[in-house]
């Protein structure tokens, strides 16, 4: 997850967001790093839009082939103990993942965007309480907020979501807030007060559109760490529960077989490590466009 | 400097007192009646739940059952196990050195790893051996922990056999160490990159080289004195990661630490015991922070003196 000084030598978001989306993709193919980002995620989501055309067999049919075959070319990445082609379920789990992703950073993004610009245009009190709040939430981490969210929920992939997103809100709180203070002492935000703006307008209107840019960026990494946090929770047996073709309860269920069928270990871990790395490797080629400083490096 | 310490002091007691809020109003936000939940195994008859309600305090007013609760916490009591019928300090305190020797293995790996290759990689900046080095750091990033410590329990335990598949004495210590440490290794050398890219930029370091200085000697004296500062600054973040990521590495490897604890705890749903689990973790997160923090402003006169 992108630091906090990280994030705020982002440089002005501004610039890039005014420029046209083509330009935008185009700056990003430039970069090594971004357009093998890129690849990766669209591969990422054309497995999920197109799983029943990609996957050769049904991800939950037991005995879709013998049990426990190694990979061949019937069965790409070998079939599991009850017979199901891992391939299919590799294919199939990529939709969990991205539902994972958006539902997670969809839930720690709005909050923490409310949260941190109430905090950064609120009285000195409010921003006092509300950014200590965050600070002691930083001090549990984000894995023990998430069993603890889980204690109260009850376990199982949709709550492990929502835990993981309730997880991460100080995260996004904390940048939109070193955002707003940032924003609220440019001159166009100035002009804006002193020209009688009343406070919905400058949140809303002035504040908003000026911080979203950033977190667009920082969600993008977001999604990496909340792929990799569901997917410790399944392994953890938390999260997905069977027959679910998700990559982390994939490989907690190889555990007991892994010198009888490396190949259960290997390819659904292979692919958590390869999402997390393209998300990682877009967030960073977003962060060099956002940031010529970094480029020079 | 002694100022500094007693702030810190003071917002670390409002971090763990406000943690003590939190773990008690934890309790009241399961939907449903927490004691039914977590006595469902037991087939408890209605009057034996009551008397487990009352037991637990529950029955009070909230203010009440959080002075009492805070009462106890000053005796030493964070109350007794569903699961066992133990006391919670004495659960925790039992499986914490476990995970305390994990953590501190593989915070000495990951520092001696992860700041030599961040440190080279700078040094060697714009070079091969520096994109090298910064791949490695970014795949190390992505991959996740649990992933990596079944590939190494593959290659080490069985198929080479040269450790421990499980076990609790300091042979199974080298791969759980080596997974967290690995791990952390790679997000501590991208930060020791970029600080010490900052700092080689700088006037001092140019003008140490123009003096003619031994290259050691600016390197090790100059330049890294330097950039140890924001290193440590974010040292207490990353220590926070650790205790994180052992909840998870101690699970692949039946290290029998706290972390092991708490999902066993979550999936009992046995509630004193991760009441107890979370605000003896935060505690544990804070004072080292606290400790890193007075490090920090021993490297940094600019702190000691301010």
């Amino acid at each position: 997850m992108a630091s906090e000084a990280e994030v705020r030598s982002f440089g002005s978001p501004r610039r890039a967001a005014a420029r046209p989306l083509v330009g935008f993709l185009a700056g990003l193919l430039r970069s090594p790093s971004g357009c093998l980002g890129l690849v990766i995620v669209g591969l990422l989501i054309v497995a999920a839009a197109a799983a029943p055309l990609i996957a050769p067999y049904d991800p939950l049919r037991m005995g879709a082939g013998p049990r426990l075959q190694p990979p061949s070319l019937a069965y790409l990445m070998g079939t599991d103990d009850f017979g199901r082609d891992v391939f299919s379920r590799i294919v199939y789990g990529a939709r969990l993942t991205l539902q994972i992703g958006v539902i997670a950073v969809g839930i720690s993004l709005t909050v923490g965007l409310l949260l941190g610009l109430v905090a950064g245009y609120g009285s000195r009190w409010v921003e006092r309480i509300l950014m200590r709040l965050v600070d002691v939430l930083f001090s549990f981490t984000e894995i023990v907020i998430a069993l603890a969210c889980l204690a109260i929920f009850g376990i199982g992939l949709t709550n492990a979501m929502i835990a993981i997103g309730i997880a991460s809100i100080p995260f996004y709180a904390r940048v939109t807030h070193s955002v707003v203070l940032v924003e609220k002492n440019k001159p166009y935000f100035e002009a804006a007060v002193s020209a009688g703006a009343g406070h919905l307008r400058l949140i809303f209107l002035h504040l908003l559109p000026n911080v979203v840019p950033t977190l667009i960026v920082v969600g993008t990494l977001g999604v990496s760490t909340a792929v990799l946090a569901a997917a410790g929770l399944s392994f953890l047996g938390l999260g997905a529960q069977p027959p679910q073709p998700e990559w982390g309860f994939m490989l907690s269920s190889s555990r007991d077989l892994i010198s009888r069928a490396p190949w259960m270990m290997i390819f659904p871990g292979l692919a958590i490590a390869v999402t997390v790395l393209g998300f990682n490797l877009l967030g960073d080629g977003i962060r060099e466009l956002l940031d010529p400083r970094q480029r020079q490096r | 400097m002694l100022r500094f310490i007693i702030q810190r002091l003071i917002a670390a007691a409002v971090t763990i007192w406000i943690t003590t809020i939190a773990v008690t109003l934890l309790i009241h936000a399961v939907p449903g009646d927490p004691v039914r939940i977590m006595y469902a195994k037991f087939q408890s008859t209605p009057e034996q739940i009551e008397a487990i309600r009352t037991s637990l305090g529950l029955d009070q007013p909230i203010h009440l059952q959080y002075l009492s609760y805070l009462g106890r916490l000053f005796q030493g009591d964070l109350g007794r196990s569903i699961v066992g019928d133990q006391p919670v300090l004495d659960v925790l305190l039992t499986r914490f050195p476990p995970t305390l020797a994990l953590a501190s293995a593989s915070l000495v790996i990951a520092i001696v790893i992860g700041m030599s290759l961040g440190f080279f990689a700078a040094y060697r900046r714009g070079t091969a051996s520096d994109a090298i080095a910064m791949v490695t750091a970014i795949v190390g990033v992505s991959m996740p922990h649990f992933w990596l410590g079944l590939l190494l329990l593959f290659f080490f335990s069985l198929q080479l056999q040269w450790l421990p598949v499980a076990g609790n004495d300091w042979r199974s210590l080298i791969l759980p160490a080596l997974t967290l440490g690995l791990a952390n290794a790679a997000v501590l050398a991208r930060l020791t990159r970029s600080a010490m890219i900052d700092i080689f930029d700088q006037d001092f370091v140019r003008t140490a080289n123009a003096k003619g200085l031994p290259k050691s000697l600016v390197l090790y004296r100059h330049a890294l004195r330097s950039g140890l500062v924001p290193i440590v600054s974010m040292m207490g973040l990353q220590f926070a990661y650790m205790m994180g990521g052992a909840i998870v590495v101690e699970n692949v490897f039946a290290w029998n630490g706290v972390g092991r604890l708490a999902i066993e705890a979550v999936f009992a749903r046995d509630y004193p015991l991760i009441q107890g689990f979370i605000l003896f973790f935060a505690s544990v997160v804070v004072i080292v922070s606290v400790i890193i923090d007075v490090l920090y402003a021993v490297l940094d006169p600019r702190i000691r003196y301010g």
